[in-house]
This record gives structure tokens, C-alpha cells and sequence, in this order.
């Protein structure tokens, strides 16, 4: 049933104006980041070729895509897949070993006691002075980069996992607890779920950070990946294939970022927050 | 978890023996819950509390549902000590506390899933029979979050009858009705304690609900909770609409008032 609002009287061709100028707000505020982006990009372009600043120091749009097309597609494929492979296996490592952890934490206090403030040292060590001495240890070959993406993207889900656990309604808790059921079943039907918006808000920081992990154990020791890349293309200045490589990265942490995103909406659409359902 | 026992009809369903209850807050002082609490329910008795706010009725209940042990004294079930959460109990809990991933069918059979599990067919049918009785049987497939919370409490009621336990604890199981609904589900209830008889006890802040339900009234005085006096409330069964206009129920309901809102210096 339609509501009684009270609106001015309009004639019929004056309506035809704003309706047209809506449509057009519109699309405008749909497209805004892209446009937005668009005009940068433009900006850049431009900047570049009025004050003709070298393609070593700030190369233009354009150079840059010049610079991926030199490179073979094959060649671009085999760094992709490189950097995923180790960020993909170190982030699954880092979810397997940090969930069941959080759980173990959430759930004695011995050790959260014990290993916590462990866990906080190797998180408040600098990855990146690490890296060469995991390679050292570790030797050749994924293993020491997978072992670098795991320091720096399990820590955030441990952290947020512990977090979302303890934050289970006590009234929950005691519900499970009068049912008389197991531990085990209280972390599984209860404390578990009511983590999971916790859970996946760290395991979307923590893709990203895998990208990151990869890249920095690339620059320390590798023959491939995009982080050997742009480390290989800066030593003989070819900055535009950096550029380009750099550009892959981010699509390739937002690719990611969006897919963890569509994997909580498509299996916990209940853990959504209102505003996003 | 102790095992299910046999309800011998000599002994009572619910005792609390000089129960006491001392908490420890976080700023280091203490707050006297409950000081030497000592009642009796016996078997398929209908028992309602009543009592200022703050002044322990839920802690009461959750003694006798075996999720804290009392300070002092000792609470019995069939003349056993409650050591812990017992099979023959189904509470209905303050606040609703249904789970929000599982839809209001999934969240009446949540404590066998829980429990064992697994949900029988029995159980299925039962807790669809338990929802039309509620008024919810549209909405068997939503969301907890989808509901009103008239409607999650009533879930949680349908939850808590699952297993027909023997003897059930409410914590103000209608408090976030409307006095029709409230009405409604007060006379539903009355119904389904006289078919299958169970020892109740009943938390409220309603006056007349507890005159309309119980048998005896357990009234508390404030912090520290004890005893304040126990009525004999005397009204004809089965009671009706009509129940509410009779001269003793003004009488009783007028003397809790006065009860209730006696300074505790008085008492
Ligand atoms: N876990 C706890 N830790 C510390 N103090 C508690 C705890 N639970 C209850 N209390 C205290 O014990 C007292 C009684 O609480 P309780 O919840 O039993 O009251 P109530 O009679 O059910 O009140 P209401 O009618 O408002 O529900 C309160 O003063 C409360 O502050
Ligand atoms: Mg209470």
C-alpha cells in the first residue's frame, strides 16, 4: 500500500529534466572510483611528457605498458605463478596452523600464558631481517619464501581468531555448558561461529600480507617471482617492467582481497555485517 | 554430565538447603547474591519467584541448573546434589540466546545436535508440533535475526520443552512480550504443565503472572537475596480469564505489592 506523502505539484515536462539529471548523477556516482582513477592515470600521462621526467626515475602510463608488452607472456605467467604458489601455500600453512592454535589459546590458559608472549616476540621481530637467515637455515627452493609469507601472515589470524572466540556470548557458553555437551562441540557448534566475522576479517589482511611475505622472500633469494623481478628489472633500470610488475601485484593482492570476501558471503552469509547482507 | 535419575515421588525435585552465593566483583569488593536460601519444590509443583531486581533469582536458577556452584550451602535434585548440568532440566534462559546461523527449526533442535550430535525424525516432528504451539510455524526456515524478540523467546521456549524435560527453569521466559502475547503463552503453558506435569520454576517480575501460574510464590527481598516469604496461592484449577477477577487474587497480588516494596530494614 502506497503511504500518503505530501509533494508539490509538478507539470509533467518539468519532471522530465531532473529525471534525465538523476540518471546521469547516477552513473556518475557508480563510476566514480573508476573515473577517478581514469583522471590519474591522465594526470600522470600528461605530467610525465609536459615536464619530461626520465622513465628511470617516474615512468608515464603509457612506457609502463610498453614495458609489460617487452616481457613475453609466458615469461609474466611463470613470475605470477611463482609468487602465488609460495604466497598461496605460506597463507594456507599460516590458516591451518593458526586456527586450531587460536583455539588452543582461547581455550587454556597455560598457554595463552606460555606461548603468547612468544608469539608476540616473533611477531615484534622484523620479517624482513629474518629473511636471510631463514634462507640460510632453510636453503634453496620454496620452502624458506613459504616459511616467510607463514611469519608474517599467521600472526593476524591467530590474533583475531583468539579474539573472536573469547568474544562468544556468555550467555552461549552457558547455554552449551546446561546442555552438558562436549568441549570439543562447544568450540565446533559455538565458539567457532561466532568467530567466523572475526576470522575472515583477518584472513583478508592477512592475503594481502601474503602477497607482501612472498615478494620480500623474493627479494632476499629467488630466480623467479614478480619480487625477483622488479628486483631484477631496477638493477639494469628498466623501471617501466618494474612499474608493470608492481601493477600486477596489486591486482593480484585485490583479486585475492575480493575472493576471501566472496567466500564468507557465499558460505557464512549470516556472518555478513547488516549493512552488507 | 550425570546420568538420568528416576524422579521418586518421596523425595523433592528441588531443595536448596542454606544456599549462599558470594560473588567476587572486578574491583576487589564482594556482592552477597544469595544468603541462606533454603526452599522446597516438590515433585510437578509449579513454583514461581519473585523479587526486585539485582537480588538473585537467575543466580538461584542457575545453581539449580548446575552452572555455579553455590558459595554456601546446597542445592538438591531428587535429593541429590546438583554437581553439575542435568538431563531431566530444560531451561529457558533470560536473554533468548538463539544461535544466529541457524535457522528456528535448527535452533529448537540445537540441543541434541549438540548433545548427541544428531536430530532424530522424532525430534524433528516434535520440535515442528513444539513451533505450531508457539505461534511459529511460518517461520520455521528464518533467521533468529528476522524475528521479534517476543518471537526469539518464544523459540527459546520451544527449544527448552524439546526433550520434555521433568523438571523446567524459566528465567523471565515472557518478559519481552506484549500483555496479550504474555497472556496467551501463560495460559499455553499452564496447558502443557497440566498434560505432561513437570516441576516448574518460574522466574517473574509480574505479580498477577504469578499468581495466574503458580502454586506457591517464593518472595525475595533485595540484595542479599533471602527468603522473604512463601505463598500458599490457593486459586481453583485449571484457572482461566476468570481467574484474574476473583477476590483472592487482588488480595494475594495487593499483599506481594506491599512485599515487595518493603524496605528490607522492616522486614
Ligand atoms: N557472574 C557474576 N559475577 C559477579 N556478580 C554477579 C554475577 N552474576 C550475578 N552477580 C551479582 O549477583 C546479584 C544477583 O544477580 P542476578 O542476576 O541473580 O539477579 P536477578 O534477581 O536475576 O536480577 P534481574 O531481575 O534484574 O534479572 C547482582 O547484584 C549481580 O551483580
Ligand atoms: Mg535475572
Amino acid at each position: 500500500m502506497k503511504s500518503p506523502t505530501i509533494s508539490a505539484p509538478r507539470s509533467s515536462d518539468r519532471r522530465r529534466w531532473p529525471d534525465m539529471g538523476r540518471a546521469l548523477l547516477k552513473v556518475l556516482d557508480r563510476g566514480a572510483p573508476l573515473f577517478a582513477s581514469l583522471l590519474l592515470l591522465l594526470i600522470w600521462e600528461l605530467g610525465c611528457r609536459l615536464f619530461q621526467v626520465p622513465s628511470y626515475l617516474l615512468p608515464a602510463p603509457s612506457a609502463i605498458v610498453q614495458g609489460a608488452l617487452s616481457v613475453s607472456l609466458e615469461s609474466w605467467l611463470g613470475h605470477i605463478w611463482a609468487t602465488l604458489r609460495v604466497s598461496l601455500q605460506g597463507y594456507a600453512l599460516a590458516v591451518i596452523i593458526g586456527i586450531p592454535l587460536a583455539v588452543a589459546l582461547a581455550n587454556s590458559r597455560l598457554l595463552s600464558r606460555t606461548l603468547y608472549p612468544q608469539l608476540v616476540i616473533i611477531q615484534s621481530t622484523p620479517i624482513v631481517a629474518v629473511a636471510p637467515i631463514i634462507v640460510v637455515v632453510l636453503g634453496a627452493g620454496d620452502a624458506p619464501r613459504v616459511a616467510i609469507t607463514f611469519l608474517i601472515t599467521f600472526f593476524p589470524i591467530v590474533v583475531s581468531t583468539v579474539t573472536g572466540l573469547l568474544a562468544t556470548p556468555p550467555a552461549m557458553l552457558e547455554l552449551s555448558r546446561s546442555l552438558g555437551a562436549s568441549r570439543l562441540r562447544e568450540v565446533k557448534n559455538i565458539q567457532l561461529p561466532f568467530a567466523v566475522p572475526y576470522i575472515f576479517s583477518a584472513l583478508r589482511i592477512s592475503v594481502t600480507l601474503a602477497i607482501i611475505g612472498a615478494v620480500v622472500a623474493e627479494f632476499v633469494a629467488a630466480e623467479d617471482g614478480l619480487g625477483f623481478f622488479i628486483a631484477f628489472s631496477t638493477s639494469f633500470f628498466k623501471v617501466p617492467q618494474a612499474f608493470a610488475a608492481l601493477g600486477v601485484l596489486v591486482t593480484l593482492s585485490l583479486v585475492l582481497f575480493q575472493l576471501v570476501s566472496l567466500t564468507q558471503r557465499l558460505l557464512f552469509p549470516w556472518s555478513l555485517p547488516d549493512a552488507e547482507k | 554430565m550425570t546420568t538420568r535419575i528416576e524422579p521418586d515421588g518421596s523425595r523433592p525435585a528441588i531443595r536448596f538447603d542454606r544456599v549462599g552465593q558470594v560473588f567476587n566483583g572486578s574491583d576487589g569488593g564482594s556482592v552477597t547474591a544469595l544468603e541462606d536460601v533454603s526452599f522446597t519444590l516438590h515433585r510437578h509443583e509449579f513454583v514461581a519467584v519473585i523479587g526486585p531486581s539485582g537480588c538473585g533469582k537467575s543466580t538461584l536458577l542457575r545453581i539449580i541448573a548446575g552452572l555455579v556452584k553455590p558459595t554456601g550451602g546446597q542445592a538438591e535434585i531428587y535429593g541429590l546434589p546438583v554437581t553439575g548440568p542435568r538431563e531431566e532440566v530444560g531451561i529457558v534462559f533470560q536473554q533468548p540466546t538463539l544461535l544466529p546461523w541457524l535457522n528456528v527449526r535448527d535452533n529448537v533442535t540445537f540441543p541434541m545436535k549438540h548433545k548427541h550430535g544428531r536430530v532424530t525424525q522424532a525430534e524433528k516432528q516434535r520440535a515442528a508440533e513444539l513451533l505450531a504451539m508457539v505461534g511459529l510455524e511460518d517461520f520455521a526456515t528464518r533467521r533468529p535475526n528476522e524475528l521479534s524478540g517476543g518471537m526469539q523467546q518464544r523459540v527459546g521456549i520451544a527449544r527448552a520443552l524439546l526433550h520434555d524435560p521433568d523438571i523446567l527453569l524459566m528465567d523471565e521466559p515472557f518478559s519481552a512480550l506484549d500483555a496479550l502475547t504474555r497472556d496467551e503463552m501463560s495460559f499455553e503453558l499452564l496447558r502443557i504443565w497440566t498434560e505432561r506435569p513437570k516441576t516448574v520454576l518460574f522466574i517473574t517480575h509480574s505479580i498477577p503472572e504469578a499468581l495466574l501460574l503458580a502454586d506457591r510464590i517464593l518472595v525475595m527481598s533485595a540484595r542479599p537475596g533471602r527468603v522473604r516469604e512463601i505463598i500458599d496461592v490457593g486459586l481453583a484449577r485449571p484457572r482461566s480469564m476468570q481467574t484474574l477477577s476473583e477476590p483472592r487474587f487482588h488480595e494475594i497480588a495487593n499483599h506481594i505489592r506491599a512485599q515487595v516494596f518493603r524496605p528490607a530494614a522492616l522486614a
